[in-house]
C-alpha cells in the first residue's frame, strides 16, 4: 500500500503546486479605492480582502492570463496586483527620466511586459517650465521607461485597446486610430467626435468586464448616445438612445447585450433593442462613478465617487446590500476565474 | 449686428471688460496648449457635472462629498479643492474617505 500512499502525496503536492498562484475560483469584483484596493466576493458580495496601495486609483487592466491586475495611480504609478495573493508585487513611476508625467488612458500589450498610456509632461530647466507636447506612448512595465511615442492632440484622455493590440483608439475631442505594428507608432485614422458636438468623460469603458466590447456614453446638445467598441474587430456602433437624456459618467452591459446600465446619480437601465430607456431610479447613497454586472446579469452594481457600494436587483432594482467601503472609489472592476 | 446678452453693471465688470495697456485676449478654449495648469485634463466635457436634469436631483453630484476625490485628484477644480496632481497629490492618505476625514483635510 506504500506505493499508493505515495502516488496520493505525489497527486497532492501537483494538485496544490497547480492551485499555487492561481485565485480562487469564482467571481471577484475589484473595488478601486484611494491608497486601497477591496475585494468583494460576487457570490457572498462580502468584501474578502484588501490590498493596500499608494496614490488615487484611476484606470486597471487585467492581464490576459487573469493572474494580474494592473492599477494606475495618481496618474504616474502603475500597481501590479497578484490576483492569487491579493498584493501589490511590483510598482511602476512613469515620471522616471526627468519629466513629470500624467497618465491619461491605460492599456496593456498583449506582450505582457509593455503598456500603453496617453501622457502630457512638464519639467524645469534653468528655471523655466518646459511642456511636452501630449503623445500616446508604449513604456516598460518593469521600469516605466518610454520605448516609442507619438505626438497626438491635446485632451486624450483614454485608450482602447483594438484587434490583438495592433491598434489602439485614444479618445480626445475626437478619436484617434493608432497603428502599433510598425517601428514607430502611427495615427492612420481620425473619427470626428468634435465637430459633431460629441461630448464624452471616456473613463470607464468595461471592454474586460463585457466580454471584450467597450461601452462609452457621450451627449450631443439633443441626445445621449452609447458608443460601442468591439476589441476583436475594432467596429465603433454608436446607439442614440430616444427620450430625455440620462446623466451618467459610466455605463457597463448586460451579459445577453440587450440592456445596459449606467450610472451618476441614478442606476438607469437602457434598452439596447429599442434604444432607449426602460427605468432609472436615483442612488440613495448618492452619486456613483462606476457600474458593473454579474456574470450571470442577476445583480448590478453601483460604487465609487462616495465610499459605498450597493447590490441592486437586476430585474427589480431592489437594493439587496449597501457596503461600506474603506475609502471613496473610482471604479469596479469584474473578472471570472 | 450680434446683439449684447451680458452687459457690465459696476466698475469692477466693465475693469473685466476693458483690456490694459498692452494686454491682448489670451483666452483660447479648446485651441492650442491649454490655458489652464499643465496637469488639468483638457478633456471637452464642460457641464456634466451642472446635470441640467428637469427632475430631483436637480444640480450637481450628491452629495456633493462623493465627488471630492474626483474633482481633487486629476485637478478638475484646482482652486476649490485640492490640486491631486501638483501640489497635494498625497491629500488621499489622510483623507482616503472624504465623508468620514474630511476634518483631516489639511492643505493651503
Amino acid at each position: 500500500m506504500r506505493w499508493q500512499r505515495l502516488l496520493f502525496v505525489g497527486l497532492a503536492a501537483i494538485l496544490c503546486a497547480a492551485a499555487a498562484g492561481r485565485a480562487a475560483a469564482g467571481e471577484r469584483f475589484y473595488y478601486l479605492g484611494y491608497e486601497i484596493i477591496q475585494v468583494i466576493d460576487g457570490d457572498t458580495d462580502a468584501i474578502v480582502a484588501d490590498i493596500p496601495i499608494t496614490g488615487a486609483s484611476r484606470e486597471a487592466a487585467f492581464s490576459a492570463d487573469r493572474k494580474f491586475l494592473y492599477v494606475a495611480s495618481n496618474r504616474h504609478l502603475v500597481h501590479q496586483v497578484d490576483l492569487a495573493r491579493n498584493r501589490v508585487v511590483a510598482t511602476t513611476d512613469v515620471s522616471n527620466d526627468g519629466w513629470d508625467r500624467v497618465m491619461f488612458g491605460f492599456v496593456l500589450d498583449p506582450d505582457g511586459r509593455t503598456a500603453y498610456g496617453g501622457f502630457m509632461s512638464r519639467r524645469t530647466a534653468a528655471g523655466e517650465v518646459v511642456i511636452g507636447t501630449p503623445v500616446v506612448a508604449q513604456f516598460e512595465l518593469e521600469t516605466g521607461k518610454l520605448l516609442r511615442s507619438v505626438e497626438v492632440p491635446w485632451g486624450v484622455a483614454h485608450l482602447v485597446s483594438v484587434k490583438g493590440g495592433t491598434m489602439l483608439y485614444a479618445f480626445g475631442q475626437d478619436l484617434y486610430k493608432i497603428d502599433t505594428t510598425g517601428r514607430d507608432l502611427k495615427i492612420t485614422g481620425t473619427l470626428p467626435m468634435f465637430e459633431r458636438k460629441m461630448n464624452m468623460l471616456p473613463f470607464w469603458d468595461y471592454a474586460f468586464d463585457n466580454g471584450g466590447l467597450a461601452s462609452m456614453n457621450y451627449y450631443t446638445p439633443e441626445f445621449m448616445g452609447l458608443m460601442l467598441v468591439d476589441q476583436q474587430t475594432g467596429e465603433i456602433s454608436e446607439i442614440p438612445l430616444k427620450g430625455d437624456p440620462a446623466m451618467a459618467y459610466s455605463v457597463v452591459l448586460s451579459p445577453d447585450r440587450t440592456r445596459a446600465y449606467a450610472v451618476m446619480d441614478e442606476l438607469t437601465v437602457i434598452d439596447l433593442v429599442g434604444k432607449t430607456y426602460l427605468e432609472s431610479m436615483p442612488i440613495a447613497e448618492g452619486t456613483c462613478y462606476a457600474v458593473n454586472v454579474s456574470g450571470d446579469g442577476r445583480k448590478v452594481y453601483a460604487a465609487g465617487g462616495g465610499s459605498t457600494l450597493t447590490v441592486y436587483d437586476a430585474g427589480t432594482l431592489k437594493v439587496l446590500k449597501v457596503l461600506q467601503m474603506a475609502s471613496d472609489g473610482m471604479d469596479l472592476r469584474r473578472i471570472n476565474f | 449686428m450680434k446683439k449684447k446678452i451680458i452687459a457690465a453693471l459696476n466698475e469692477k465688470a466693465r475693469a473685466i471688460e476693458r483690456l490694459a495697456k498692452g494686454e491682448e485676449k489670451t483666452a483660447a478654449a479648446l485651441g492650442g496648449p491649454p490655458a489652464m495648469p499643465q496637469g488639468c485634463t483638457t478633456i471637452f466635457d464642460t457641464g456634466w457635472e451642472t446635470n441640467p436634469r428637469p427632475t430631483y436631483p436637480i444640480g450637481n453630484c450628491q452629495a456633493s462629498a462623493r465627488d471630492f476625490h474626483g474633482c481633487a485628484g486629476d485637478c478638475w477644480w484646482p482652486a476649490q479643492v485640492p490640486d491631486g496632481l501638483t501640489n497635494h497629490s498625497d491629500f488621499d492618505v489622510a483623507c482616503p474617505n472624504i465623508a468620514r476625514d474630511w476634518r483631516n483635510l489639511k492643505y493651503e
